[in-house]
């Protein structure tokens, strides 16, 4: 009885994929990283890197130089003709560095944070997933900045699908908002499994890279979206959901949002049970968006690694909701992650639109101040601003541009050779990219599995805890 | 559909004790504890050991979210707990449940529109009941998992949830109950939703919108029952015309013996050979005792005379129904009047149409005999009075339920081979939503 159902099908308790075909052999060079490959690529340096194209053969020539599939996809050997340029400077990479980053990425993919593609395909077409009805997304559309092509040529192996709860909608319309995005994530990974393949686990991840299919993961957006109700957190944990960031852009009853006025000063009691929870089922607990006091208050009390799914650095831009640096420095002891947004409105300073070089003056920042493990990537593709109208279902929904350089998911290669030039060593792009956010998973999920059988779910209410019914 | 020869046989000889027998008296020897009475209640039990109960509605999980908001130490179900519940575990074992459809029901008036969120919390009740009892109940989602957990000596643990409200309009939130476990979903409580009418309200839709019969064909899609208890009888038939899997009704009985608009009238009950699903006689005196209507519709009077709502529980409200009852004694319904309905239904829809569904602990009064969920035997003891066969009952209490549920688990893998998942909206289909 399948379809609807990749949860709960055999046993009661385990969350079981839905079972994809056995992998066909895959075609883009993101995937099925050589053994060969493997072991070069962490320990090398950059000048490795520089000359490495030059001189290596065999397993990074091959890698380097396989055609990705689609329009969207380019090789650094391919230089762009000027109709294609017309609208996107050439970054200023070195040709040979942005070679060394599509092998880096063929080895260890980029683990995305935050990818708004759900929410605008429900915009535009009513999740209407027909092939051909809307959007294929086997083919790049010029108004979507995802699509297969492009995160092949991207080097995405990892994405976290942003599970979006609509402006102002509380109580059950913002549940059944947060269940139907659920539910067309997973129709999304049916529809397309030569591409995705679901991912509930930190292991189910290399899974799917080994099998040359993008980790699909869900990421519930906003603490909205259980209704102050731990049983309804469980539901969406059943469902698939792995991280959930406590606010958006306005405060939930339990915690307060970066956008908002404080109320609560932080987390309520009730929003210290929902963090206690979410430690208990090896939920990660994502702080972008939260105020500054919910962060502190979280990591003093979180027993897992955090996560900041889609963030800034405060020191450069100083935007509410941007994670100053007395967080970041906290992050290596809590084992967390703050994953650097590309959101144009988030990155840019002084007067000049968001470049990629913007985007790389964060990551600096990020690695200089929380350390290279506690670093990651968060293209923010398809996605609004963060705060945004309602907006209707018309099909005019345009997501926003993305600052100049890394115009669609097929852009991360030239982001990595900027930070090799900016001198990353290679073992630092590693981490960047692919190796902290299995950590953190991995955090999480130990965490649970230490806690787990010492806790009994918590029946705990908003009404008992707080003394208000949501 | 290779039962029916046997039955037809075994329908006439019952047919005719049912008949003989006035109910009166039958109730009164259930009372009366005779060496034939223990004879017949020995036969139930030996009956129930083999072909155990499938109810198909119990309100435990609501009970245990009003009593003590799911603090399940204060409510342990391994113990006896008749003073609070008309469930618990010793109670369902010495009863002959097999297989419980737990109802993962909520209000329609929750205040401020939370019926999703406390739908999945009545559902994560379930879950930690099954994963607190590991020992009586086992999940089922299936009914595979219904003959495994059968096999295995526990108590099979399905969900159905009670209310349009619970999936607020929207299919992929139907989906999800899905993916959560939930395999019936009734279409209305006592009030209309936006696509569906149900029987205690005012009709609007006259039976389903369009939209609501989107939500049928969804159902049939993914595999999940529709359950047609509570609904008005044009929403019956428009769900019956629709849909392309058998239905349930989780706790109906039949009108023609007790006229009550909760109750399954004629014309419907013989479509159900046709479409070969399963309508499970439930125990609500207020539903089933012609007199017990009777009594309530004239205590709502008396209610309404003292310028009370009917369902007023305010002290006030308490005192004027206890007065009511001490000059007007509630009329006792007893296995008999259950038998009663089982027996027509049985005539009407076949033997292999129907089935149990007690609605204990969604009701405050309960038959004599059947008090709480240790009861079925005395029932199954009424039948087998009443001469109906072990084949017979074996269909009534286990039998058809779990065919009802593979039918609609086969028609689901048909249908998904054919169609991908609905993403109508209410908007698209009947316009803006009436009233929300």
């Amino acid at each position: 009885m399948a379809d609807t159902a990749p949860v709960l099908q055999g046993s009661p308790r385990a969350f079981t994929p839905a079972p994809a075909p056995e992998p066909a052999p895959d075609p883009a060079p993101a995937a099925g990283p050589d053994p060969v490959t493997k072991n070069d690529a962490a320990p090398k340096n950059d000048s490795a890197a520089r000359t490495g194209p030059a001189t290596r053969t065999g397993p990074e020539t091959r890698a380097g130089s396989a055609p990705p599939t689609g329009p969207m996809a380019r090789t650094a050997s391919e230089p762009r003709t000027g109709s294609e340029t017309a609208s996107v400077p050439a970054p200023a990479a070195d040709p040979a560095s942005v070679t060394r980053a599509r092998q880096l990425l063929a080895v260890r993919p980029v683990a995305d944070g935050h990818n708004g593609l759900p929410w605008t395909l429900r915009l535009r077409s009513g999740h209407d997933l027909t092939p051909g009805h809307y959007y294929d997304l086997d083919l790049a559309d010029a108004t979507l900045h995802t699509s297969f092509p492009a995160l092949r040529a991207g080097g995405v192996g990892a994405q976290f699908w942003s599970v979006h709860v609509p402006p102002g909608a509380v109580g059950d319309r913002a549940v059944s908002a947060t269940l139907d995005q659920i539910d067309f994530v997973h129709t999304l990974v049916r529809s397309y499994p030569e591409s995705l393949r679901l991912a509930l686990t930190a292991d189910a991840i290399g899974d799917a890279r080994n099998r040359g299919r993008i980790a699909s993961l869900l990421g519930a957006a906003s603490g909205h979206a259980i209704d102050s109700s731990l049983g309804t957190l469980r539901g969406l944990h059943g469902l698939g959901v792995r991280t959930m960031a406590l606010t958006h852009d306005r405060n939930t009853p339990w915690a307060d949002s970066a956008l908002d006025e404080p109320r609560a000063g932080g987390l309520t009691l009730f929003g210290e049970e929902v963090i206690r929870e979410m430690n208990r089922l090896g939920m990660l607990i994502d702080l972008s968006m939260s105020s500054i006091d919910v962060m502190r208050h979280t990591l003093a009390l979180s027993k897992a690694p955090v996560l900041f799914s889609h963030s800034a650095a405060a020191a450069l831009t100083g935007r509410p909701g941007d994670v100053p640096d007395d967080i970041l420095e906290r992050l290596p002891v809590n084992g967390g992650l703050c994953m650097v947004t590309f959101e144009p409105a988030r990155m840019a300073r002084g007067t000049g639109p968001a470049t990629l070089a913007d985007v790389a003056d964060h990551l600096d920042h990020v690695r200089e101040v929380a350390g290279a493990s506690h670093v990651g990537l968060s293209g923010c593709y398809d996605g609004g601003p963060e705060t945004e109208p309602a907006t209707a279902t018309d099909g005019t929904y345009e997501p926003l541009p993305r600052p100049r350089g890394l115009e669609d998911a097929s852009r991360y290669p030239y982001l990595i050779a900027e930070l090799l030039d900016r001198g990353w060593s290679e073992t630092d792009i590693a981490k960047l990219t692919w190796e902290n956010t299995l950590r953190v998973l991995r955090g999480a999920e130990f965490t649970a599995r230490a806690g787990g059988p010492r806790r009994a779910p918590s029946m705990a209410t908003i009404a008992r805890l707080d003394g208000a019914r949501r | 559909m290779t039962e029916e020869s046997e039955v037809s046989e075994t329908n006439e000889t019952a047919g005719a004790a049912g008949t003989a027998g006035t109910p009166g008296a039958a109730g009164a020897s259930a009372a009366g504890g005779t060496a034939e009475t223990d004879d017949f209640l020995a036969r139930a039990h030996a009956l129930l050991a083999d072909h155990p109960v499938v109810d198909g509605h119990n309100d435990l999980p609501w009970a245990l979210r009003e009593q003590v908001r799911y603090d399940l130490d204060r409510r342990d179900i391994a113990a006896d707990q008749s003073d609070d519940l008309h469930t618990d575990l010793p109670r369902l074992r010495a009863g002959g449940v097999g297989a419980q459809f737990w109802s993962v029901y909520v209000r329609s008036d929750l205040p401020g529109g939370h019926a999703v969120s406390a739908t999945l919390e009545q559902i994560d009740c379930v879950r930690q009941l099954a994963d607190r009892y590991p020992q009586d109940l086992r999940l089922a989602f299936t009914a595979d998992d219904m003959e495994q957990a059968r096999a295995e000596g526990r108590i099979a643990s399905l969900m159905g949830a009670e209310g349009g409200h619970s999936i607020d309009d929207s299919l992929a939130t139907l989906r999800a109950l899905y993916a959560l476990g939930v395999r019936y979903l009734t279409l209305t409580h006592n009030d209309n939703v936006a696509w569906a009418d149900s029987a205690t309200d005012e009709p609007r839709a006259d039976g389903l919108t369009r939209f609501g019969e989107e939500v049928v064909r969804e159902m049939n899609r993914i595999g999940m029952l529709v359950d047609l208890s509570h609904v008005a009888p044009a929403t019956m038939r428009d769900a019956l015309r629709v849909s392309e899997a058998p239905v349930l009704f989780s706790h109906s009985s039949a009108r023609a013996v007790c006229d009550h608009p909760r109750n399954i009238p004629d014309d419907v009950l013989e479509s159900l050979a046709a479409n070969g699903g399963t309508a499970m006689a439930t125990f609500v005196p207020k539903f089933i005792l012609p007199e017990a209507v009777a009594w309530t519709l004239a205590a709502d009077e008396n209610m309404r005379a003292h310028g009370l709502h009917h369902l007023d529980t305010t002290a006030e409200g308490k005192r004027v129904q206890r007065a009511y009852e001490a000059a007007h004694p509630r009329p006792m319904a007893t296995a008999a009047t259950v038998a009663d309905h089982l027996d027509h239904m049985r005539e009407v829809a076949g033997v292999d149409h129907i089935g149990i569904g007690g609605d204990f602990d969604g009701t405050a009064f309960t038959p004599a005999g059947l008090e709480d969920v240790s009861g079925y035997p005395n029932l199954i003891a009424e039948l087998l009075r009443r001469r109906w066969s072990t084949a017979d009952l074996s269909k009534l209490t286990w039998r058809n339920a779990v065919r009802t549920l593979r039918a609609a688990e086969d028609v689901a893998r048909d249908l998904q081979s054919r169609r991908g998942p609905s993403n109508a909206t209410i908007e698209e289909l009947d316009g803006a939503a009436p009233q929300d």
